[in-house]
């Protein structure tokens, strides 16, 4: 009978694996998910104790929060708590007289002005009066009347983040049709703040997740984190990469706030030019080295991406110096930078295979 | 019969041509076994959050409808054979409902009105966070 | 009163006696994964499957699963119901594979087939009965694998069993020829 132990050992080396497959050692990662004002934040924290890690996540919360009540441009000013936001946005309807902001605020209107000088107004957060006409400032997109002379009054207004002025921590609009909507921005701000908090609380790895932009700070244990890039029609990850320290990604999509009318998809991204939905892109994704606002970069720099028409995206990108960029258009065809091309690894089954991947290097 | 307790050492000369197909065969079917089966990509659980919390995980060979109570009201949860899906949503949009099914480990539908989130979870997942 | 017993019911005893005596062997030799087990007693179902027939084969298969379960205090227990479930299975798979071409199927045939149908059998049971929301899915690969190694040992084991057997009595012929 000397063949029993020889299969009992084979058996038992199976038994190891399913053991060792199902009692993945215990990290020490604290991993947290919350929604906070219909954003999904997600926070993963490496070797941190828990307790640690748990007070921390609920700190980038907290600031998240207050972030948020305090850029929400769509409380009326005569609610009974407005934000600052809201409070300037009626102050630049009323007409031309400064209004006091705090300095965190001028700080973002400075920058913000300076990206959108920079995308040739393709970001605009001062054209808040044609998003609320498409009613892209509620939590849940309804089918809207489509008012082609308001949306054409509203174009015609031109409302530029170049018409507000501020000083001092003051500020004001020379346009009164300028109205905030820091939609494209906030995230991203969130994202860099997060990012500092956690790196002065001397947290060596992290993952902050809001709202689909993510930055990352350290590693996973040994290896980088991994990020994956949503598909946008199909529930799974087209890509992967690795996310060193200090790098951000960050998508804009037509699929995560939108809405169909007459089989046509309106999404929440509006060309300023034209003040209508863009139609001709399904996502834009941008990678941004460590620089001191790669959170706000990659909130930011993928919608003037989003919005540029297809010959016109490889410039636009250059314009903002995103040299890590990929574009899926309408037709589901994809256009990666060499650059990112180079630090993605492709998940999704029929990338893979037909690779009807269009490679394009910046000039 | 006292010869069954002798060490009968196994040999292979008695074994026929049909004997080897069948050997064959049974290699191929558990090979095939192990492929379908134990693919890395194979999710086993769901994982139901609901807000910050994890509400449930539940194993994916089985056919059952969760009713899950969110934010806004109640949901559908379906689970067939290793695959889920929102099969209703109190939602205004139905982004969720229009995800369709989820197969694969890291595959996640998320209902941001309802604060519900399907997240597949298996041997092992394919990545940290999902950009979208 | 008394009752009549005839060679046969002798035989079955003597045989499921024997296999019950492995099946026991077999039952406090721990297991690494419950459920996987070289079934050797299956080698004493086989043994008397192609040395006599099948009806006599049953007997032994049944009567070893009963008599085990009681003797090890299992009866109407889930291992019982398991043990049953694989042996009906098997049994089964057996009475159809029987009829294979002996000339180019072996014991060996039978008893992988056997080995296949008893861990079906079982898995039947677990899905059905025991663990309905388990996920027993991803073992049945290991199952399968422990059934198609155990279930080639065994069929080895036989066809030398039946070898031995069938070169005694040629042995035995040409002793008596010589006298």
């Amino acid at each position: 009978m000397r063949k029993w132990p020889i299969s009992l050992i084979a058996i038992a080396i199976f038994a190891m694996a399913i053991a060792g497959i199902s009692a993945l050692k215990q990290e020490p990662l604290y991993h947290t998910q919350s929604y906070v004002f219909g954003t999904l934040v997600d926070i993963s924290i490496y070797g941190e104790p828990e307790e640690r890690a748990k007070q921390l996540a609920n700190q980038v919360l907290q600031d998240f929060q207050n972030l948020h009540n305090q850029l929400h441009a769509w409380k009326p000013a005569s609610s009974n708590q407005p934000s600052e936001l809201g409070t300037l946005n009626t102050a630049f309807a009323n007409g031309n007289k400064p209004i006091n902001i705090s300095p965190q605020l001028a700080t973002m209107l400075i920058d913000a002005t300076d990206l959108s000088v920079k995308s040739q107004g393709l970001f605009n957060p001062a054209i808040g009066h044609l998003v609320s006409s498409w009613g892209f400032q509620r939590d849940e997109f309804t089918a809207v009347n489509i008012d082609d002379a308001k949306i054409q009054a509203l174009v015609k207004a031109n409302p530029r983040m170049t018409d507000i002025v501020v000083k001092d921590n003051t500020a004001y609009s020379t346009n009164p049709n300028v109205k905030l909507d820091l939609g494209g921005y906030a995230k991203g701000y969130a994202l860099d703040k997060a990012a500092e908090y956690l790196r002065n609380q001397q947290v060596k790895n992290a993952l902050v997740n809001i709202g689909g932009n993510i930055i990352a700070l350290g590693q996973h244990g040994n290896q980088p984190w991994r990020v994956g890039i949503q598909h946008p029609r199909k529930p799974a990850a087209i890509a992967a990469l690795d996310l060193a320290d200090g790098w951000a990604v960050g998508t804009s999509g037509d699929y995560q706030r939108y809405f169909t009318l007459n089989g046509k998809r309106y999404c929440h991204i509006i060309d300023p030019n034209s003040g209508y939905p863009v139609q001709h892109t399904q996502s834009v994704t941008v990678l941004i080295p460590p620089q001191k606002n790669a959170g706000v970069l990659s909130d930011v720099a993928s919608k003037p991406i989003f919005i540029a028409v297809a010959e016109d995206k490889a410039r636009t990108a250059a314009m903002l110096d995103i040299q890590y960029f990929m574009v899926i258009d309408q037709q589901s065809n994809i256009v990666v930078s060499n650059a990112l091309a180079q630090k993605l690894e492709w998940l999704d089954p029929e990338v893979k295979k037909n690779s009807h991947v269009k490679l394009v290097t910046l000039p | 019969m006292l010869s069954l307790l002798r060490s009968p050492k196994p040999t292979f000369k008695h074994m026929l041509i049909g004997d080897w197909l069948t050997i064959i065969f049974s290699v191929m079917l558990t090979v095939y076994l192990f492929q379908t089966l134990w693919s890395h990509e194979h999710a086993s659980k769901v994982q139901i959050r609901i807000g910050d919390k994890v509400y449930a995980a539940y194993d994916l060979n089985q056919q059952r409808d969760i009713k899950v109570h969110g934010a806004i009201g109640d949901a559908v949860i379906h689970i067939s054979q290793g695959k889920v899906r929102f099969s209703k949503s109190p939602c205004h949009n139905q982004y969720c409902v229009h995800q369709g099914w989820l197969t694969r480990s890291g595959q996640a539908a998320i209902c941001l009105p309802n604060q519900i989130s399907l997240e597949l979870i298996g041997e092992q997942k394919p990545y940290d966070s999902l950009n979208y | 009163m008394q009752i009549q017993t005839t060679i046969d019911d002798h035989r079955i005893a003597k045989l499921a006696a024997f296999a019950i005596a492995l099946h026991m062997v077999e039952a406090v030799i721990p297991s690494p994964l419950p459920g996987v087990k070289p079934g050797i007693a299956n080698i004493v179902t086989l043994y008397v499957l192609l040395q006599y027939d099948f009806a006599t084969a049953a007997w032994v298969s049944i009567l070893r699963v009963f008599a085990s379960s009681l003797l090890l205090g299992q009866f109407m227990s889930p291992t019982f119901a398991l043990s049953l479930s694989g042996a009906l299975l098997s049994l089964g798979t057996l009475w159809a594979a029987q009829h294979l071409p002996k000339r180019y199927f072996s014991a060996i045939t039978l008893s992988i087939l056997a080995a296949f149908a008893h861990i079906a059998g079982q898995l039947i049971v677990v899905r059905l009965w025991l663990i309905p929301h388990a996920s027993v899915s991803y073992l049945i690969p290991i199952f399968a694998t422990a059934a198609l190694f155990f279930g080639l040992i065994n069929g080895l084991i036989t066809a030398k069993l039946l070898y031995n057997k069938t070169q005694l009595l040629e042995s035995d012929k040409t002793e008596h020829g010589s006298t």
